[in-house]
């Protein structure tokens, strides 16, 4: 027991003592994530744009519709003559204005009129566009569906989900949901590369430089310099997956709206802790198998690219929860897949105990299964040597 | 298991290894390389030998002889596949950790975390050893000062002239104050001055009454410092015995190359 703690505080020394992994697996992940999602965010999030559009025969049931009472418009319509026409639609063209409507002579007198027309034979309203311009494309589809609307508001026969009816979800549940889908994914991801970027370096990089047959001379059992190093490593690679994940939180309001932070107040203690311990199942197994994938490989480099394959596996297994969730139990056996499944449950509010106790007690036997193939690992020369 | 021999003055002996054999497997390269038709290679076959407290084994051998892995089995870094080896009295396959407790192995292939400084790497296999504290600064301050590691001991291995990387690793290696050191290859790659410190380090280890084994392939050393060496050529003992014995009044490197001709040519 006290050489696991040796080599645990000299695993730790080995980090903390090191700035350059300190910033890198620490401090750089979250920091990146939170820019790259601010800035992500504010891309997407912009809709306070207005758009510019020349107007021949203007119609004021129209521009009502464009800038209703109280608010301001969203589209600027300027008159032009339709002796301007050319002219305007050049304009669209290059840039300085996003479309050139064109409404029929006598428009609002012909809604006031009430008449229908065979498709071919009614007033033909022409909008002007450029596809080659996002801010053209954008107004064109926001005048289409205007004037879609206004169309459909004089024939009306009915409305749908007008003065009554709507969705009965609350707002916790809505954000669980997304959540739900959103989280399991990102907590396995960053899991996952925190890990990456820290067991090649420990072992595959202790084995390139020759210094774990050192480690192997001493009386140290091989189970316990194992243990050692996934305990050590399991804690890194989950101190950089909560560098990302405060970066997350602090940058996906921005991104998706809504906050992180009234989503998971609505959690119990309970199911803090069901997640608490799927987490670290999940952490163990990943350390575990990037380690064997480690002591296999024969440089950092080599195991770093061996890892990759199995990083896409897993991301994979995390998005699973996007596109269906199970309920029997014999999937909560399957490692990895498990712990989403369950986080999701966890997540959504939909947590069973049998499946939390399933996926732990499964994981449990894989990770001493991990464990001592590792172990073994380090008994071979193959492995110790490069041989 | 600790073998006392018959009568109070005869040598005790410290190490022996009993019929060691060890394949190992070939990739399909190497298998086209050696022609083998059965994908091993066989490193040891049946290697026995014997060596004795106080003194100074060589085992002598030409490159691919075995020599390494046969000290590779020593420190229980690897198994053999049949036999077994005892190092005052423990089973390198049955009690391997009590084994390493009691032995010092140095090898060119075991290298110091270039990180670390070396006051920290001392302490750090020092626990390993299970060494308290108080222990721990009295060796310390003795083997630094005894190699001159003093003024370095607070600079990370990495920062370190080559000379004194090996005279740290030495120190580190026998901080625990093991009976027993086992050397592979200890004068290769070093220069001069390094390899000087090297082989008066392993005389003075002897006159404190270690038992120590080295392999090499280099005649000079042995005749320098061994009271018996073991000869392996192509994983057997070609030739056991005292310096004496085995060169047969002759100078050692031409004893070993009849012997070699003999042993490969049947001649």
């Amino acid at each position: 027991m006290s050489n696991i703690l040796t080599i645990i505080k000299k695993e730790f020394s080995r980090f903390f003592r090191d700035r350059r992994l300190v910033i890198g697996t620490l401090l750089l992940p979250g920091l990146l994530i939170f820019v790259l999602y601010t800035l992500m965010g504010s891309v997407f999030a912009d809709t306070s744009e207005t758009y510019t559009a020349k107007v021949v025969n203007p119609s004021e049931a129209f521009a009502s519709l464009v800038a209703p009472e109280g608010e301001d418009a969203a589209i600027l319509l300027s008159e032009i003559e339709e002796s301007d026409l050319d002219a305007a639609k050049a304009e669209v063209k290059n840039g300085d204005a996003d479309l050139v409507i064109v409404f029929p002579e006598g428009f609002d007198q012909a809604l006031a009129g009430g008449q229908t027309y065979p498709v071919g034979q009614a007033p033909n309203v022409e909008v002007w566009y450029d596809s080659g311009s996002a801010s053209s494309s954008a107004a064109y589809n926001l005048v289409y569906s205007l004037l879609d609307g206004l169309e459909n508001s004089l024939s009306n026969m009915f409305d749908v989900n007008f003065a009554g009816g709507g969705d009965l979800v609350s707002a916790a549940e809505a954000e669980a949901s997304y959540y739900a889908m959103l989280l399991p994914f990102l907590i396995l991801t960053f899991l996952y590369s925190g890990c990456m970027g820290i067991a090649p370096e420990s072992i595959a990089g202790e084995k390139e430089r020759g210094t774990i047959a050192t480690l192997l001379v001493t009386p140290v059992k091989r189970s316990e310099l194992v243990m050692g190093k996934i305990a050590s490593l399991s804690v890194l690679s989950a101190l950089s997956a909560i560098s990302s994940f405060i970066g997350t939180f602090l940058a996906l309001p921005k991104l998706i709206g809504g906050s992180i932070g009234s989503a998971f107040a609505s959690y119990s203690a309970g199911q803090y802790f069901a997640l608490f311990a799927v987490m670290l199942s999940a952490v163990l197994i990943i350390v575990s198998l990037i380690s064997i994938i480690s002591s296999f490989a024969k440089s950092v480099k080599e195991a770093t690219s061996l890892s990759v394959p199995l990083m896409v596996i897993v991301m994979l297994v995390g998005i699973s929860t996007m596109l269906f969730t199970t309920h029997a139990h014999a999937a909560f056996l399957i490692p990895v897949y498990n712990c989403v499944q369950v986080m999701a449950e966890i997540f959504s509010m939909q947590f069973s105990w049998v499946n939390l106790a399933i996926t732990l007690g499964s994981n449990l036997v894989y990770i001493v299964l991990l464990v001592w193939v590792l172990t073994k690992m380090f008994k071979s020369e193959k492995v110790i040597f490069n041989s | 298991m600790s073998q006392l021999q018959a009568g109070n003055d005869a040598p005790r002996e410290i190490i022996r290894a009993e019929g060691i054999r060890k394949t190992f497997t070939l990739s399909r390269k190497q298998r086209k390389l050696e022609k083998s038709e059965t994908g091993k290679k066989v490193a040891l076959d049946g290697l026995s030998f014997t060596a004795y407290e106080g003194e100074i084994y060589g085992l002598l051998g030409p490159n691919g002889a075995g020599k390494t892995t046969m000290l590779r089995i020593l420190s229980t870094l690897i198994r053999p596949d049949e036999g077994d080896a005892f190092i005052a009295g423990h089973s390198v396959v049955k009690e391997p950790e009590k084994v390493r407790a009691s032995i010092g192995f140095l090898t060119s292939e075991l290298k110091l975390e270039d990180f670390f400084t070396p006051a920290y790497l001392f302490g750090f296999f020092g626990k390993l050893h299970g060494m308290d504290e108080q222990t721990l600064e009295k060796r310390r301050g003795e083997l630094f000062s005894r190699f001159g590691i003093d003024k370095f001991a607070e600079v990370k291995v990495g920062d370190l002239s080559t000379g004194m990387k090996q005279k740290v690793s030495i120190a580190i290696s026998i901080l625990h104050d093991p009976s027993v050191i086992i050397f592979d290859e200890p004068t290769n790659g070093l220069d001069v001055l390094t390899a000087k410190v090297v082989t008066d380090f392993l005389s003075e280890q002897k006159a404190q009454g270690k038992s120590i084994i080295v392999s090499t392939h280099i005649f000079s050393l042995v005749e320098k410092l061994c009271d018996r060496v073991g000869v392996i050529i192509g994983g057997r003992m070609a030739a056991e015995g005292s310096l004496a014995d085995v060169s047969g009044g002759k100078p050692l490197e031409d004893a070993f190359f009849d012997l070699y001709k003999r042993t490969v040519t049947g001649v």
